[in-house]
């Protein structure tokens, strides 16, 4: 393989990466390998002896692409990101970044606590990769943004976790890489601190940053993303515009949590949704939801449904207590004007007794494709919860009136950290 | 750009062969990587000495409590028995001569092949040449060294007894010290990773290496003609033994075992660091 020269700043090529580990390592590696010497000489073969966590993964990244990167746990997110840090090497294929990477992989791991935040900030600063005058410079930008102010001379140990995790972020946040690679750090930190970091984050992929972001949040990873990546069993199953590439993994996620409960729990559900008159389901038009129950007696019964986007928590969710009938039963649920924007949802239900212990666990139940107005586009860095379709217009005023704001909101706290 | 969902038609199992990673890191890449990161070995550096000044009552004093303990203890025991021959030395000074870069030695290399382990935290989440930690644990030695060789104008004083102008080898010496140090320490932090045993082995070792070098008696205990495959095995034996010639004894070194020393502190340099830069690559893999 001959050596080639690295790609311009912010571009990342992945090229058919493959990277194994071991099974099964509990022993320490001396004894693994003698063994295994062993085991060689006898002529036996150990075929299961690699696991392997990235297949063929093949993506190329331009400069100033937003790369949302998704899928189920032990779907290999963690290990494309560390290969990416160049923490981790591939055991086949290569990986050329261009330009400074800089990683915001959980926080705390810099931070020492015996030291100052001050002294914090050089020293996570320096292991970032910043020069000490290139930290200076920015030191007042990075005690705003981590909202320090006089705690910044004391003892982190004497900090609660936001404090430290935000003096992380801070630090992390103003590096100005050509990448920026995100693993799972909003996790942590309050709302508004949340906000926070997305608009920096925005801000950065405005000065043309490029950005990984890793998340299971995928409100958030839609929110920030232009692009999404869905890695599957250490495999690329979909890569595309972040829309496409989630719905996709959320279809997949809501049929394998189908397969997973289907026959669990005493009482059978199965249900059709539909819009009125048979049609299809559509925004502001009514919405029908048939459940056919089967119950081996009569029993008191509570009975949930909810309608999702994706993941179990649903946009809204519906409850009926009454006696269910012996055998196979029949219940339908209208629903007076779908407050719900085109696209394809699920239909979530579960069986509770009276007080409250589950028959039939919170599992989905069908799926069905909504038809009408798409959703607005919200500011990029926004995250919607969850899609809610409200009937809205815009009026011009022809005479303004003036009037005061009240004094609390009349002044909106300074943006910080920005340019 | 088109979304493209496919079923995991699972690819091969393998990787084909053509398809290997191999990191291409020349020598003068690897050196240019390192300079990059002087201001990191700093700030490493200042962090253990502020933690320890930060943690501790009497701070850098413990740099010389070490030494000068064991220079009590040694004395009591080896003066009044006139043990060991000193040429006239007061057995303190003698001694004492000896521990200060003894205890560099034994600080840096048992501190030292802990600094991946204890840092493996940080070394799974951010890049850097991992070379930096041992090397600043090195250099955090080396500063206790200097607080501690402060003593040695102390005892200069107590027993009249000026050092000799021939001193001025001691940057030499210093030298090839680091060199064996830092090599042994690059070896055994990056196998202290693979094998943590290597974790018990190394204070047993540093303590064994204590009787085997002369810090207790001088270099003539050893039969001559045994000092030239002793000068390979154990080079901090010559180093020690021409920090005593030069600074107390108004001699230059014994270049003839110090050579053999120095080509055996160069051997374990470049072998250490060689082993360190290819163990480096699998450390997030295991750890």
């Amino acid at each position: 393989m001959t050596r080639l020269a690295p790609p311009p700043p912010g571009v990342i090529g992945v090229e058919r990466v493959w990277k194994r580990f071991h099974a099964d390592r509990t022993r320490p590696v001396l004894r693994d390998e003698v063994s295994r010497l062993s085991q060689r000489l006898r002529g036996a073969h150990d075929a299961n002896r690699w696991r392997w966590a990235l297949r063929d993964v093949d993506i190329k990244i331009d400069q100033g692409d937003a790369v949302g990167l998704f899928g189920t746990n032990g779907s290999g997110k963690s290990t494309l990101l560390k290969i990416l840090t160049r923490v981790m090497y591939p055991t086949a294929g290569n990986v050329r970044i261009g330009g400074r990477v800089g990683a915001l992989i959980e926080v705390r791991a810099g931070i020492h606590p015996d030291l100052t935040g001050r002294e914090n900030v050089f020293l996570y600063g320096s292991i970032l990769g910043l020069r000490r005058s290139e930290i200076a410079k920015r030191f007042d930008a990075i005690v705003d943004f981590a909202d320090l102010s006089d705690a910044i001379n004391r003892q982190v140990k004497f900090y609660s976790s936001g404090m430290a995790m935000r003096l992380g972020f801070g630090v992390a946040a103003f590096l100005e890489p050509h990448v920026l690679l995100v693993d799972e750090v909003l996790a942590v930190g309050d709302a508004t601190f949340q906000q926070r970091c997305l608009d920096r984050m925005r801000v950065v992929l405005n000065q043309g940053t490029t950005l990984v972001f890793v998340s299971h949040d995928l409100a958030s990873v839609e929110s920030i993303s232009t692009r999404g990546v869905w890695l599957r069993q250490g495999i690329v199953a979909a890569d595309g515009p972040i829309r496409d590439s989630l719905s996709a993994y959320r279809s997949h996620i809501e049929s394998a949590a189908e397969v997973e409960v289907a026959g669990a729990g005493q009482i059978g559900i199965s249900a059709v949704v539909s819009g009125s008159k048979h049609e299809a389901p559509a925004t502001q038009e009514p919405l029908h939801v048939a459940l056919r129950l089967r119950s081996s007696c009569d029993q008191r019964i509570v009975l949930f449904i909810g309608i999702s986007e994706g993941s179990a928590a649903p946009v809204f969710s519906l409850r009926r207590e009454y006696v269910l009938d012996e055998g196979v039963t029949e219940t339908k649920c209208v629903i007076g004007a779908l407050p719900l924007p085109r696209g394809r949802y699920f239909a979530w239900a579960a069986i509770t007794d009276p007080a409250g212990a589950d028959l039939t666990p919170w599992h989905p139940v069908t799926c069905f494709d909504v038809l009408g107005p798409d959703l607005d586009a919200a500011l990029p860095g926004v995250m919607r919860l969850s899609p809610v379709h409200v009937d809205a217009r815009w009026e011009e005023i022809s005479s303004p009136v003036p009037f005061r704001l009240p004094t609390e909101i009349a002044a909106p706290r300074q943006a910080t950290g920005g340019s | 750009m088109t979304a493209t969902s496919v079923e995991p038609s699972e690819p091969a199992t393998e990787p084909p062969a053509g398809l290997r990673f191999r990191r291409h890191l020349g020598f003068r890449e690897a050196m240019a990587e390192l300079w990059q990161a002087r201001e990191l070995i700093r700030t490493l550096v200042e962090r253990d000495l502020r933690i320890r000044y930060k943690q501790t009552v009497l701070g850098f004093g413990w740099a010389v409590v070490g030494p000068v303990v064991f220079m009590l203890v040694f004395t009591v025991f080896f003066q009044s028995a006139g043990h060991f021959a000193t040429a006239g030395v007061p057995y303190a000074l003698f001694s004492y001569t000896a521990l200060v870069p003894w205890t560099f030695f034994a600080e840096g290399v048992t501190l030292g092949s802990m600094s991946l382990i204890s840092n493996l935290m940080l070394l799974n989440k951010v890049y850097c040449p991992r070379e930096v930690f041992p090397i600043a644990t090195v250099i955090t030695a080396a500063f206790d060294a200097a607080v501690s060789a402060l003593v040695l104008l102390v005892l200069f004083a107590i027993y009249q007894y000026p050092p000799a102008i021939t001193t001025l080898w001691v940057p030499v010496l210093i030298a090839l010290e680091v060199a064996f140090t830092l090599g042994v320490t690059l070896f055994a932090s990056s196998v202290l990773i693979y094998l943590r045993d290597v974790r018990y082995v190394v204070p047993l070792a540093v303590q064994v290496g204590m009787f085997a070098s002369p810090v207790i008696y001088g270099i003539n205990v050893i039969p001559a003609g045994l000092r030239p495959a002793y000068a390979i095995a154990d080079p901090l034996g010559p180093i020690i033994a021409s920090f005593r010639l030069t600074v107390l004894h108004n001699q230059p070194p014994d270049w003839g075992l110090l050579g053999l020393a120095a080509l055996a502190s160069a051997a374990w340099l470049t072998g250490g660091y060689a082993l360190f830069k290819r163990l480096e690559t699998g450390i997030a893999d295991i750890a």
